[in-house]
């Protein structure tokens, strides 16, 4: 039941700015909790950059906001190579020029930068991101592409592109031509809380959703993944909707609070410098970068030992969870969705409930429960 | 001996060594990513390493450090300190026997 803890974390997420050129309808961000209204200055990175080396952490995630929004972004990026760690940066894409994207790829550091579409065309994309960014960023994945920067995309699932996927993935795997993409769905925090009618997936859109994607993962053979979302929501839910129905005894790792492994290898810095446990739940306070120790709160914050330990909280203590078929084998997945839509760190999320997307007349893929034989 | 007695085998600087509470580390070159664990004696080694030191010491000093040394110990020794070499972690420099 217990992840082995790793003496300093592996990765570190960082806000490196709360600026955006866009609002995106379902964005994590601007009225989230943990929002800041300050970035912190060049020279504050560099310092906490140099701890990190120091202390051996690999990468850095660079998100936001939106990370190209920074003038002097290539002064930060400069100074994690510096100090001996990779990167990967989280974007709309809409601002990438050609000199920074040779920036990037001369720096040999750069594990990825991620680009959001959400569309094969620039209605839909456009919906929900503003007019003109799908061609900007459709744009800036070329720009990185010409350069040699090794560029993904996330696709966010909502209400008006469920309809589209597989326009969408033949756009970006055969014209566009990336080797694979992911996806994930609009979920309820930050500036999607106020428009959940408008962008959150019904459950029988989120059937459709599970059906075409698992359609496109077998059409492209490990080019598209998910760690959340209707793709491996499917794979997941079909799991223990097997092992539900085989009576089979709990699962390993399941039948508690074990859906998030991050604060055992992954630790966050908001925008202002805040040390918390995730991007996604900034209003965890841990510290402050360049005056607390990261080793220390690594090692010994309370709060984040809270935060670990709810791996230690059964699902069957939950009046959520009573007589659920599928308590045993369920990791009450994400904390910081629990949060957002209970109130509650240690509770399980409703939004990632097999039970309750049954009740709401949701299906899982027949293609899932009931596999074709192989002759 | 092999031809590496007295050749002075330094850590690349480059490479990133992150301890672990178990005594086992890993080593990161973040030019490639790649990462390659060490066990506590590796990471004795490594320490030495980064110290810069002839072979023929790191051996030395690594049989010093333990009461039940194989009598293949040496060997041992040689070969990681080689391996490591081969992989880009460290490097041979002013060997004064050629």
């Amino acid at each position: 039941m217990t992840l082995s803890l790793m003496k300093i974390p592996r990765s570190v997420d960082i806000e490196i700015t709360n600026g955006c050129n866009l609002r995106c309808t379902y964005c994590s961000h601007f009225s989230a909790a943990g929002d800041v209204d300050r970035d912190l200055p060049t020279e504050e990175w560099r310092r906490f950059f140099a701890e990190l080396g120091r202390h051996g952490v690999m990468n850095v995630t660079l998100s936001g906001g939106e990370p190209f929004y920074r003038q002097d972004l290539q002064d930060i990026v400069a100074s994690i190579v510096e100090n001996r760690m990779r990167f990967a940066i989280l974007s709309n894409g809409t601002l990438i020029e050609p000199e920074m994207a040779s920036f990037l790829a001369a720096t040999g550091r750069c594990d990825s930068v991620q680009v959001s579409i959400d569309g094969a065309i620039d209605i839909t994309h456009d919906s929900f991101r503003g007019e003109g960014n799908f061609v900007k960023a459709v744009n800036g994945i070329r720009t990185l592409q010409r350069s040699g920067v090794p560029v993904t995309v996330r696709v966010t699932i909502h209400r008006k592109n469920v309809r589209e996927l597989d326009s969408i993935a033949s756009l970006l795997l055969d014209g566009i031509g990336l080797s694979s993409f992911s996806t994930n769905a609009a979920s309820y925090m930050g500036l999607c809380r106020k428009n959940t009618e408008l962008t959150q997936l019904t459950a029988e859109e989120r059937s459709l959703a599970m059906e075409t994607m698992l359609e496109l993962v077998e059409k492209y053979p490990g080019r598209i993944s998910a760690t959340a979302g209707p793709l491996a929501e499917a794979l997941m839910w079909a799991e223990m909707k097997e092992a539900s129905r085989l009576k089979n005894p709990r699962m390993e790792e399941r039948g508690f609070l074990t859906g998030c492994g991050g604060p055992f290898s992954n630790m966050a810095v908001r925008a202002d410098g805040a040390f918390v446990p995730c991007s996604q739940l900034g209003h965890i306070v841990l510290g402050q970068i360049n005056r607390d120790d990261l080793l220390d709160i690594w090692q010994n914050h309370p709060l984040l030992w809270q935060f670990r330990n709810r791996r230690l909280i059964p699902l069957s203590s939950f009046e959520f969870c009573r007589d659920c078929p599928y308590a045993d084998y369920c990791t009450g997945n994400c904390p910081a969705l629990a949060y957002n839509l209970t109130g509650e760190i240690n509770h399980p999320s409703p939004d990632a409930c097999l039970r309750l997307f049954e009740q709401q007349g949701g299906r899982l893929p027949e293609r899932l429960l009931h596999p074709t034989p192989v002759t | 001996m092999s031809e590496s007695l007295d050749t002075k085998i330094t850590a690349n600087p480059l490479i990133v060594l992150r301890e672990e509470f178990d005594d086992w580390a890993l080593l990161f070159n973040p030019d490639t990513g790649n990462t390659f664990a060490l066990n506590p004696m590796g990471v004795f080694i490594w320490k030495i390493l980064e110290q810069g030191e002839l072979s023929s010491a790191i051996t030395r000093k690594v049989c010093e450090s333990t009461q039940d040394a194989p009598p293949d110990a040496e060997k041992q020794v040689e070969d990681f300190v080689l391996e490591i070499v081969r992989l880009g972690l460290a490097r041979k420099e002013g060997e004064r026997d050629s």
